[in-house]
């Protein structure tokens, strides 16, 4: 009784002396720290009442209604390529609404934080949204952003902190998606910044898009919703790809050509308006607009429907996801894969019981750092590597890094029985196994062999058909040959387990792919290599997920990146072709800009790889073969 | 006796909270810094003005985005086209009627640019303090201006902008008490509520879609700093017409603040 009294008393004391704390002048009072809680609550469930726009959030936006989007000419032009039918695609009819649009579409919300178990303090704010089952996750507790080689997501990575009485959400690592469902772009190169306010029942969510691919300035919307005391108790949203129109040939994807999309100017016509009123960007959003379309000719409204003459082009504004500071940073991918970057090509590592087997080796001016990376990761010698290619940044460490691994697996073989006999009399066998064993198709040999590559780079290991496959560290681990992609020596290494496919330079997410004619690349074989890929992925949910690929350069991705790069390079090809057929000579197509929705993101105008040259290689593998006349 | 002890003591610890708890909330403090006006702090003497405790400076010029329901809000859209607005039968009539030569020939043109239809024109806004308890929003498109009292209204309404009433918001408890931390302590920042009513009838679009004098519409003024961009201020509201709305009409409107004035252009209302 009396410890409970005690209890008491040290209660009486403490909120008093607490109550009359807080009156005190703050001047008085000791630094408080952060404060844990939040400064409001959003928790709930949530409806839109969608008095905003409801056509384009519930039945859909029409066709080239791009009004008061901030689009600059690669955006304009991307929309107005895009044929909703792409959505029948097997690869996109799961795609997710992308952070911005799932805050905008139609569907309900609700919202729950997280907390640390024994401290109570806020960890995370989840909001699921029921369309797409968009689940975002809103880090509260202070932790940094990803780096920039780090997976995107269609919700991406958000982090979060009260600012007065909004909650303010940073979200960067977005896949590519939608602005608004007609197509309008947002790149995967995008982030947002969000305010929610609530007042009362009355949650509104301000979305600032910040794009440099596809924007000309931020784009500004608000977002409604009413809290609701009831559980919607429907939020799930399942989806499964199927075939949805059969026959299609697999390096079909429903584009129009510039110029050629054939509803374009319906939504003027149909409501009165300038022709160049909802295609004209970021002037469509301010006041005084209608008046200033008074002086657009129609010649001028026609012109923004392809791209403008005589530009030159864009180069790319993507962030550069090299870390380009001398060292090499380790991501862990799944399992016990890993990706190694900072050598400006990437570098895939498997570790196991076996050993370590390596997939592409860098430029090698970091070899060093890569080799005490992989023994931070593995105690076992490097037995294996892989290259995807013979390209500079892919082979580039092959010397280093195989001399510094072991193949145990060939001393005590029946070779190195001739390395003590043979081996006596030619010396052929004496060094069997102490390095790693290199493997790479056989083109790849050939290729650095006619290069004069040194002899310790080159891969002795290597294979001529379509399949080379290992059983390595309890994996099945496969080597898929893909015959004049961007080069005539590329592969793509499957490792099964852990469902990581290493791409090589057949996707990249940092610029147009390295078609190289003289060494046997071509557009047709780049697609099937990438269609190749897409064949063995599998997405976890809503195309997210699932099997993961490791770019030759550039962010860890999934199916979704390596989709958007094929339909990218199929609508080039489709374009090229169609000058090419309509009797194009190769300065004509080039001076039709038939990257410009493309360029902001992959080109380049300088460098060992530009957008002039990536033209031209398509051009030179679909030109026809000069037939022969003579007699 | 000795285990009543423990009640009567936790009740009067209860009692002085009620009392004291209040007081310590109440005492909050001024905007945040660098949001302008307000001098803040506690301080001796008659509370602050509606300007020093000012928890956002919304003063400034303001550019509106019209980036939603941009044909509706940018063209004139035509009769009949009333999408997204959630209107009954009553306002259906009226907007299936809508005549804007009607509205010339009755000198009507500013029908759309009453208070509850102007926050929606591509218009620009410049916001200042009139006095220490009266915030002025004049608008560019229609050459229309509002007045938000903090006190009592200095208008009897009936015209286009009808009689607006303000306050400063924040999250707040209904019950200020809490053990642990104490009174918790609003956080710092919060919104202009803006309740207007004794309106004119007027449009809530050009078209002719109708709100009626009974409309009550409440607003909330927020400010927003983007880190490394723009200030924006978002104005969400809910306009409520017994007559010719089915149900509460949300919508929110977003304005990017401009450095000065240079885009100042007032214009004439337009019926059409």
């Amino acid at each position: 009784m009396i410890m409970k009294q005690r209890a008491f008393v040290v209660l009486f004391l403490g909120t008093l002396g607490g109550t009359l704390l807080a009156q005190a002048p703050s001047t008085s009072r000791p630094a408080a720290p952060p404060v844990p809680a939040p400064a409001v609550d959003l928790t709930g469930y949530w409806t839109p009442p969608m008095h905003e726009d409801a056509m384009e959030r519930g039945a859909g936006s029409e066709i080239a209604d791009y009004g008061g989007f901030a689009l600059n000419e690669a955006g304009r032009l991307w929309a107005l390529s895009y044929d909703p039918s792409r959505v029948t695609l097997r690869h996109h009819q799961c795609d997710a609404y992308v952070t911005a649009y799932q805050m905008r579409a139609t569907g309900n919300f609700r919202i729950w934080e997280e907390r640390d178990p024994h401290n109570h303090r806020l960890v995370a704010i989840h909001v699921w949204g029921q369309t797409t089952e968009g689940h975002r996750t809103i880090w509260m507790d202070g932790r940094p952003h990803p780096p920039a080689w780090a997976p995107h997501t269609f919700r991406g990575f958000s982090t979060g902190r009260f600012v007065g009485n909004a909650l303010l959400v940073s979200t960067t690592h977005i896949k590519q998606g939608w602005l608004r469902r007609n197509g309008t772009p947002e790149s995967d190169q995008a982030t947002v910044t969000e305010f929610f306010v609530r007042h009362g029942d009355h949650l509104t969510n301000t979305t600032v898009v910040t794009d440099p691919v596809f924007l000309s300035e931020p784009q500004v919307r608000s977002n409604d919703y009413s809290r609701v005391p009831v559980d919607h108790a429907a939020w799930l949203y399942a989806c499964d790809d199927g075939e949805q129109i059969l026959d299609r040939a697999p390096d079909f994807v429903p584009h129009y050509l510039f110029g050629k999309q054939p509803y374009a100017k319906e939504f003027a016509q149909k409501y009165k308006l300038p022709l160049a009123a909802s295609v004209d960007g970021a002037p469509s959003m301010y006041p005084g607009y209608a008046a200033t379309l008074r002086n657009v000719t129609d010649a001028a409204a026609n012109a923004m429907f392809e791209p403008a003459a005589g530009k030159a082009n864009e180069a790319s504004k993507a962030v550069d996801p090299e870390p380009r500071d001398g060292e090499i940073h380790v991501l862990p991918i799944r399992e016990n894969v890993y990706m190694l970057v900072g050598d400006n090509g990437n570098i895939v590592v498997q570790t196991g019981e076996q050993g370590v087997f390596v997939v592409d080796t860098g430029e090698g001016k970091l070899a060093d750092k890569v080799i005490a990376a992989i023994r931070q990761l593995a105690r076992k010698p490097i037995q294996f590597i892989a290259n995807t290619s013979a390209h500079p940044e892919h082979v580039g460490g092959n010397a280093k890094i195989s001399a510094a691994g072991a193949d145990l697996s060939l001393p005590g073989s029946f070779f190195a029985g001739q390395g003590g006999t043979l081996g006596t009399l030619t010396g052929l066998f004496a060094q069997i196994g102490s390095t790693a064993t290199m493997i790479a198709h056989n083109n790849v040999s050939v290729r650095m062999q006619a290069a004069n590559s040194p002899a310790n780079m080159i891969p002795p290991d290597t294979f001529l058909e379509d399949r080379r496959r290992k059983f390595y560290n309890g994996e099945a681990v496969e080597m898929f040959y893909q015959p004049n992609a961007v080069t005539d020596g590329d592969s793509i290494v499957h490792f099964r387990k852990a469902d990581v496919i290493v791409a090589g330079d057949v996707f990249t997410t940092t610029r147009y792919p390295v078609i190289d004619p003289k060494n046997g690349g071509s557009v047709q074989g780049e697609i099937k290599a990438l269609n190749d890929i897409l064949n063995r992925t599998v997405f976890e949910h809503e195309e997210d997920g699932g099997t993961m690929i490791v770019p030759g350069h550039g962010y860890l991705s999934n199916e979704h990146e390596v989709l958007e790069y094929r339909d990218m390079v199929v609508i080039v090809r489709d374009r090229v072709k169609a000058m090419i057929d309509a009797g194009a000579t190769l300065a004509q197509v080039r001076s039709a800009r038939l990257t410009a929705d493309y360029d902001t993101r992959y080109g380049a105008n300088t460098g060992p790889w530009t957008t002039a040259m990536f033209v031209e290689a398509v051009y030179n593998t679909l030109k026809p073969a000069p037939t022969n006349r003579s007699r | 006796m000795m285990h009543a002890f423990p009640g009567r003591l936790l009740l009067l610890s209860l009692a002085i909270m009620t009392i004291v708890a209040p007081a310590a909330y109440g005492q909050r403090g001024g905007p945040p810094a660098g949001q302008g006006g307000g001098q803040g702090g506690r301080q001796a003497g008659p509370p602050p003005t509606p300007r020093a405790a000012a928890l956002a400076d919304l003063t400034g010029y303001w550019v509106s985005l019209v980036t939603e329901d941009w044909r509706y809000r940018q063209f004139t859209p035509p009769k009949g086209d009333y999408v997204s607005i959630p209107i009954g039968p009553a306002g259906r009539k009226i907007a299936d009627a809508w005549d804007p030569a009607k509205d010339e020939a009755a000198g009507e043109q500013c029908k759309a640019y009453g208070a509850a239809g102007v926050m929606r024109m591509p218009t620009r806004l410049h916001i200042t303090w009139q006095d220490d308890t009266t915030l002025k929003l004049e608008a560019d498109a229609g050459t229309q201006t509002r007045t938000f009292y903090f006190g009592e209204p200095k208008s009897a309404g009936g015209d286009w902008q009808g009689v607006s009433s303000a306050s400063w918001d924040y999250p707040r408890a209904l019950f200020p008490i809490g053990f642990g931390r104490g009174p918790v302590a609003p956080p710092p920042g919060g919104s202009l509520k803006v309740v207007t009513t004794k309106l004119k009838p007027g449009y809530l679009r050009k078209n002719g879609v109708p709100y009626s004098a009974n409309t009550v519409m409440t607003e909330y003024f927020d400010r927003f700093d983007v880190p490394g961009g723009d200030s924006l201020l978002v104005v969400s509201s809910e306009i409520v017409d017994p007559e010719y709305l089915a149900t509460p009409y949300w919508t929110s409107t977003h304005f990017k603040r401009q450095a000065d004035g240079s885009g100042w252009n007032p214009s004439a209302c337009a019926a059409r």
